[in-house]
C-alpha cells in the first residue's frame, strides 16, 4: 500500500511520467510531449501509433496479420486514408500549430482532420469556433490554416 | 474521433500463458479483454501501452494469476456535432447507410438527406434502393461511387443486448451513429469541389 501511494504521488506530481514501454514508444515515434498529455488525437497521430504497432508485430512473427485483429487492421486503413500528413515530424508541427490557437482538445482533432482550406469551411466544419465568447477572427483562422498548409505533407 | 483512454482493470492471466513473458502475457489478455469492444468510453481499437502491472496473485481455486493493470488503450468516440469522413455502404427506403471500415453502424436518415431529393430502385443492384439529390438542374446520386462523404453526427445510442435473436435478424450492433448529410461541406466531397468559391463582397 505505501508503494502504491509513493507512485500516485510520483503521479501527480509528473504527469507525464511515463514506464518504460510507453518511454520507448514516444522516442520512436518522435511525437512531442504535448502529443501525451492530449486526450483527443487526430486521424495521423492514430495512424503513426497503428502503423508503429503493426511493424512491432511483424518483428515478432512470421504472420502478423494472424494476431492483428479486425478492427486493428480496418482503423489503420481508416486512419491511413484520412490522414493528409504522413511523417513523424510533420503530425508533430501540426499539433503544436493548431495548439497555438486556444482551441479545445475537440476542435483541434477536427481540423486536424478534415484540414479545411478557407477560413469559411473550417467554421462550417467546427462552428464552435466563432461562439462560446472566443470568437475566432476570420483573419486569425486564415493565419492558421495557412500555417497547417506550409508543414509539408510528404516526405 | 479517436481518444486515449487510461484505465485500471484486474486482468486474469490463464495458466496457458504463464510461461509468457509478463508484459506479453497481460497484452494478450487485454486484447482478449478489450479490443473490438463498445465500452462507455467508445469502440476499443488498440491498446497503446501498459502503465503498470502489480499482483500476481493466484485465487483459491483458480490455475489463473490475477493483476492489477493500469494502461491506455486507443479508442474511436465518436461526438454529437463531429464532422466525420465516411464510405458509402448501401441504402434503403430508411436513409443510406456508412462505413469507416472499422465501424459500419453508420445511419442517415431519410429526412437527413437534402431535399429535394428522391428515392428510386437501384439500377445496377435490384435490391438496392438508391437516393438522388436534385439541385437546381443538376441531379447527384448518392452511391459507392463517392470517393468520400462528410456527416455530422446527430445522435449515437447504444442499444441494449438483445436476449433473444431470430436466426436471420441483422448482426448486434452495441453503438449506433446517427448523421446528417444536410448542410454545408456535409455529404459527398464530390457536391463542393466543383463549388467555386464564394466572392467576398457578400458581406
Amino acid at each position: 500500500k505505501e508503494r502504491r501511494e509513493e507512485k500516485e504521488k510520483l503521479r501527480i506530481r509528473f504527469p507525464s511520467a511515463m514506464s518504460g514501454e510507453e518511454e520507448e514508444n514516444a522516442a520512436e515515434l518522435k511525437i512531442g510531449d504535448e502529443f501525451l498529455k492530449a486526450k483527443c488525437l487526430m486521424n495521423c497521430e492514430v495512424s503513426l501509433i497503428l502503423e508503429h504497432k503493426y511493424e512491432q508485430l511483424q518483428q515478432v512473427s512470421e504472420d502478423p496479420m494472424n494476431q492483428v485483429s479486425q478492427v486493428f487492421e480496418k482503423s489503420l486503413q481508416y486512419v491511413k486514408r484520412f490522414s493528409r500528413y504522413k511523417n513523424p515530424d510533420a503530425v508533430r508541427q501540426v499539433r503544436e500549430i493548431l495548439s497555438r490557437h486556444q482551441l479545445t482538445e475537440f476542435e483541434l482533432c477536427v481540423l486536424g482532420n478534415l484540414c479545411p482550406e478557407t477560413a469559411e469551411e473550417a467554421v462550417a466544419m467546427v462552428p464552435s469556433l466563432k461562439t462560446k465568447g472566443r470568437a475566432h477572427s476570420d483573419e486569425a483562422i486564415e493565419k492558421m490554416l495557412n500555417d497547417l498548409s506550409l508543414v509539408k505533407r510528404f516526405e | 474521433m479517436f481518444c486515449l483512454s487510461e484505465l485500471e482493470d484486474t486482468v486474469r492471466v490463464p495458466p496457458s500463458d504463464l510461461n509468457l513473458p509478463l508484459e506479453v502475457a497481460i497484452k494478450k489478455a487485454l486484447q482478449k479483454l478489450f479490443l473490438d469492444k463498445v465500452l462507455s468510453i467508445g469502440l476499443c481499437v488498440s491498446i497503446y501501452g501498459i502503465k503498470s502491472i502489480e499482483g500476481g496473485f493466484v485465487l483459491p481455486g483458480d490455475g489463473a494469476a490475477t493483476y492489477k493493470v493500469v494502461f491506455r488503450i486507443v479508442v474511436f468516440r465518436p461526438f454529437v456535432g463531429e464532422v466525420i469522413a465516411a464510405k458509402f455502404k448501401e441504402s434503403d427506403s430508411n436513409g443510406l447507410r456508412l462505413t469507416l471500415g472499422f465501424f459500419e453502424d453508420v445511419y442517415v436518415p431519410a429526412p437527413l438527406i437534402p431535399t429535394p431529393n428522391r428515392c428510386e430502385p437501384d439500377p445496377y443492384n435490384r435490391n438496392q434502393m438508391r437516393w438522388v439529390w436534385k439541385y437546381g438542374d443538376d441531379e447527384f446520386i448518392i452511391d459507392d461511387s463517392c470517393q468520400q462523404i462528410k456527416f455530422r453526427v446527430e445522435n449515437i445510442s447504444y442499444p441494449p443486448v438483445p436476449t433473444e435473436r431470430a436466426e436471420d435478424a441483422k448482426p448486434f450492433a452495441p453503438m449506433v451513429v446517427t448523421g446528417t448529410i444536410d448542410d454545408d461541406g456535409l455529404g459527398p466531397v464530390s457536391w463542393w469541389e466543383a463549388c467555386a468559391p464564394i466572392s467576398d463582397d457578400e458581406d
